[in-house]
């Protein structure tokens, strides 16, 4: 049965926001970047947050990820209230219950892309005979098996940024946020990203919060939330069909002033 | 802004990130000028002109090793900074400026640090002056005053030895980057490296190490008869080379090999910290080799102290057992001597014994002669140990058979004594023991003693004159004069062949006092080159740390456990310290073990001890490597 047919209700929060504030305090400035945002992601998501450049998409993914503080409101991961934990919780939260893709990849160039993808699994204390099994199926499901003894300098971006989505995947984390993953990728790689991102969304592996200014890309996802001005202005949800879906993004983003300023 | 403002800000603001260079360029002048100044701080003069040119010698060929020590030292510095100010300055091709005007800034910017260190080296040299005098003497233990007041000679000397050299690869680095291509000095941040190493040439380097550092070690510890100083330049040589091929084959192979075994990687931390060694070792392990001849060296150094200061000890000891000896044609002796002597003091114990004086062209000992000979006959020989107690291990003795009875050597060539032959009185005579027991004192270290059967003593005679050595130990060490012109009184009153000679050991002698110098300079040269290994080692870690902050902080971001990290990077340099250490441990056993040889000890106790302090030394600095490492990576 598709996700999208199971409501809300009966489906368990991942993350959740409420009344988000954001505020930068530069030189006695304050630019308040993010005015009240709520938002609540559900298991099995596969959520795009689009907007112009500024619009606070980079910084509500840093606090929904735990890397940034809000300046006023609550972030609930997977039950637990961010705001209130200490670095320490704040970093098992992030090893244990989050997973990342980066535009940059962020693969280790000291190592082999198997090791890269092992790297989470070993430093959790994973057994090692379990750490190669799930490393071996991971690398399966993103066509990546013949590349596991290469470097990340020997393989091309869109083989890093599988890699690097295998690495987020491989420690079955609550939820995977990802930012501007196709940023760094041609059109292929692009796309040959996004089916894995929604072929393991769709069979129920992961929950996917992904920051992107691309329609094409935000096309992949089940919902799309617009910023704009650091508050939520629409949100857009897929029908059955992509194509659809992708026009209705780009009629949207049409609407909120064309795309010269969403790079 | 004019260039030289530029440059002299560019230097004001790199400073900081440059400050280990600046600190470990400052380091070495430290040395050098400290050396210079014991040099020129008149304290050999007390020595006496003999021993002055032993000084001498020895101040040269240290002086020539810092000087090496310090080429090398100031190549590598410059190169670690020339390789980070190019990526830094490549942003200037932006700006429109051409090679040359950027190479320039280079030269400014580099010369000033360069100043820089020279001026922190001379103060912080002159500052610690005091402490090297200090801490000298009481390691060493010397009666004789090694001063050390800041010169300014040793300064302008040293100013003239380090700024030639460092500017000779200031003008390199210009030239290095008036030839870049404008691509390669931007790309310079950004190469791709090939992490691992091909196993083919590691394997064929740890092949060739494996010989190359086998047969250098089968050198340092073979005995040899002729070519035991061709042999200890060959093992320097091969083991310098061996190490440097270990680690560029052996140690990174056996850790490639470790990372393919999935099942042992895959255990915490391991995954990286083995992954960073494997990344590490292309670029560190010339770093790796030279740290761990360094250590190798300082170990050696403060091995030769310990058994210079035991060997000085042992020879005064061997000198001192006898202070009056007379040689006389007389048997009847004794009680005139005595008489004499116990005028001014008292005797402690005494001897007597027979020898045959043989002319020098009686004997042939092969390669290395003497100028006086002496035989003696093996019961008397025998009975003299057990009259004075002293250690005699040979029962009997056959008649081609002979005892070398020899004396304490501070280092000798002649490292194999198996299988010599002496031909006496056109007899030959094979060799069967060389002893140092001081049955005669310091007579054994003017004569060549060889002790002969009985039967050959007789059949010996006719070729020589029979001469009798009256020996005496006196209780007041502090009467010697007196106690010597009282018996040089009666000995005057002899008749020629009566007096043939006579020893007298002045307790106050300082004809060895060159040894205690070695000793302390040795001392001197142990604390150099672990610094020097020390600094080395952390200067680079404290770069590494730099270029490894991206990967950290990625690890940060993902919430890999800081603590786990560190103990990453704990694991990691622990990993580099300890192979530096376990080489160099293994290689000292070789390299004391050729000084051993040489002076004929045990020094494995030694060696032990030295390679102890090193170890605390070196954990030392590891301490303080995975502290700035941390900082520098930003997971501290």
């Amino acid at each position: 049965m598709n996700e999208n047919n199971i409501s809300p209700i009966s489906r368990r929060k991942v993350a959740e926001v409420a009344n988000l504030i954001k505020t930068y305090d530069t030189k006695g400035f304050q630019t308040k970047v993010l005015m009240g945002i709520d938002l609540t992601v559900y298991e099995h998501d596969f959520i795009a947050i689009m907007g112009p450049s500024g619009s606070g998409k980079t910084t509500l993914l840093n606090i929904l990820s735990t890397i940034d503080k809000p300046t006023q409101g609550t972030v609930t991961l997977d039950g637990q209230d961010v705001t209130r934990a200490s670095n320490k919780e704040l970093s098992s939260l992030r090893r244990d219950k989050i997973g990342f893709v980066f535009q940059d990849y962020n693969l280790l160039d000291t190592m082999t892309l198997q090791d890269n993808i092992a790297l989470p699994l070993s430093l959790n204390g994973v057994p090692e005979k379990v750490c190669i099994q799930r490393v071996q199926e991971a690398a399966a499901r993103f066509g990546l098996k013949e590349h596991l003894r290469k470097y990340p300098y020997q393989l091309s971006g869109g083989q890093k940024q599988r890699g690097a989505t295998c690495r987020a995947l491989v420690t079955n984390p609550k939820i995977i946020f990802a930012d501007e993953p196709t940023g760094a990728l041609d059109s292929k790689s692009g796309r040959d990203l996004l089916e894995c991102l929604k072929g393991v969304n769709d069979s129920g592996q992961a929950t996917i919060l992904m920051v992107t200014h691309d329609p094409f890309c935000a096309s992949y996802a089940k919902d799309v939330y617009m910023l704009s001005d650091g508050a939520i202005l629409c949100r857009i949800s897929r029908g059955a069909d992509r194509k659809e879906f992708y026009d209705r993004i780009v009629d949207v983003q049409t609407s909120m002033g064309g795309d010269s300023s969403w790079e | 802004m004019g260039m030289i403002k530029v440059s002299f800000l560019n230097f004001k603001n790199s400073l900081k990130n440059y400050l280990s260079m600046v600190l470990s360029l400052a380091f070495t002048i430290l040395v050098l000028y400290n050396f210079q100044n014991i040099r020129y701080s008149g304290a050999f003069e007390v020595l006496g002109s003999r021993n002055r040119d032993y000084v001498a010698i020895i101040i040269n060929v240290i002086s020539f090793i810092l000087g090496c020590f310090m080429f090398f030292f100031i190549w590598y510095a410059t190169n670690v900074f020339l390789a980070r100010r190019k990526k830094e300055i490549g942003v200037y091709i932006f700006m429109g400026l051409s090679n040359d005007k950027i190479g320039k800034m280079y030269f400014l910017e580099t010369t000033l640090l360069g100043v820089a260190a020279l001026f922190s080296g001379l103060m912080l040299g002159g500052l610690c002056s005091g402490l090297f005098q200090m801490t000298l003497l009481a390691i060493s233990d010397v009666a004789v005053e090694i001063r050390f007041r800041p010169g300014i000679k040793p300064m302008i000397l040293t100013a003239a030895i380090y700024f030639p050299v460092y500017m000779v690869f200031v003008v390199k680095g210009y030239r290095s980057i008036v030839k870049s291509s404008v691509l390669n000095m931007l790309s310079a941040a950004k190469q791709n490296e090939y992490v691992k190493m091909n196993s083919g040439i590691l394997i064929i380097k740890t092949v060739i190490g494996i010989h190359v550092l086998g047969t250098g070690y089968y050198l340092a510890v073979a005995k040899s008869q002729t070519g035991a100083m061709k042999n200890a330049f060959a093992a320097v040589v091969l083991v310098t080379a061996g190490v440097y091929l270990l680690f560029g084959g052996l140690i990174p192979f056996v850790f490639q090999t470790l990372a393919e075994n999935k099942r042992f990687l895959y255990r915490k931390q391991r995954v990286l910290w083995i992954n960073s060694v494997i990344f590490r070792m292309k670029k560190n392990y010339r770093t790796y080799a030279m740290v761990c001849v360094l250590m190798l060296c300082s170990v050696t150094a403060l091995a030769t102290g310990v058994a210079m200061k035991g060997r000085y000890d042992n020879i005064i000891q061997f000198e001192n057992t006898y202070m009056f000896q007379v040689l006389s044609s007389r048997d009847d002796l004794d009680t005139k001597v005595r008489g004499a002597i116990e005028k001014c003091n008292e005797i402690t114990s005494s001897s007597r014994i027979q020898i045959l004086s043989l002319p020098a062209s009686a004997i042939n000992s092969g390669k290395y002669y003497s100028n006086r000979y002496a035989i003696l006959p093996f019961s008397r020989l025998k009975q003299l140990a057990e009259d004075t107690g002293m250690e005699f291990k040979t029962d009997q003795l056959e008649d081609d058979k002979v005892i070398q009875v020899s004396h304490l050597y501070l280092m000798s060539m002649l490292t194999d004594k198996t299988g010599i032959t002496v031909e006496i009185g056109g007899k030959k005579y094979t060799q069967v023991e060389d002893t140092s027991n001081p049955y005669l004192g310091y007579l054994q270290e003017s004569i060549s003693f060889y002790a002969v059967s009985d039967r050959e003593y007789e059949r010996l005679c006719p070729m020589g004159t029979e001469v009798y050595t009256y020996n005496y130990q006196v209780k007041n060490k502090e009467m010697f004069a007196q106690t010597r012109d009282s018996l040089d009184e009666m000995l005057a009153g002899l008749d020629k062949d009566s007096n043939m000679g006579r020893v007298a050991i002045d307790p106050e002698s300082n004809e060895l006092d060159w040894v205690k110098v070695m000793y302390s300079i040795c001392i001197f040269m142990f604390l150099v080159f672990i610094a020097a290994s020390g600094s080395i080692m952390f200067m680079k870690i404290y770069n590494d740390g730099f270029e490894e902050k991206e990967r950290y902080q990625v690890m940060v971001r993902m919430g890999y456990d800081r603590e786990l990290l560190k103990k990453s990077i704990m694991a990691e340099l622990g990993a580099a310290y300890g192979m530096i250490f376990a080489v160099m441990g293994i290689s000292s056993v070789f390299s004391v073990g050729a000084l051993a040889k040489m002076m004929f000890t045990n020094l494995v106790t030694v060696n032990a001890v030295s390679v102890t302090i090193v170890f605390f030394m070196l954990v030392l600095w590891y301490i303080l490597s995975v502290k700035a490492y941390g900082r520098n990576a930003g997971v501290e």
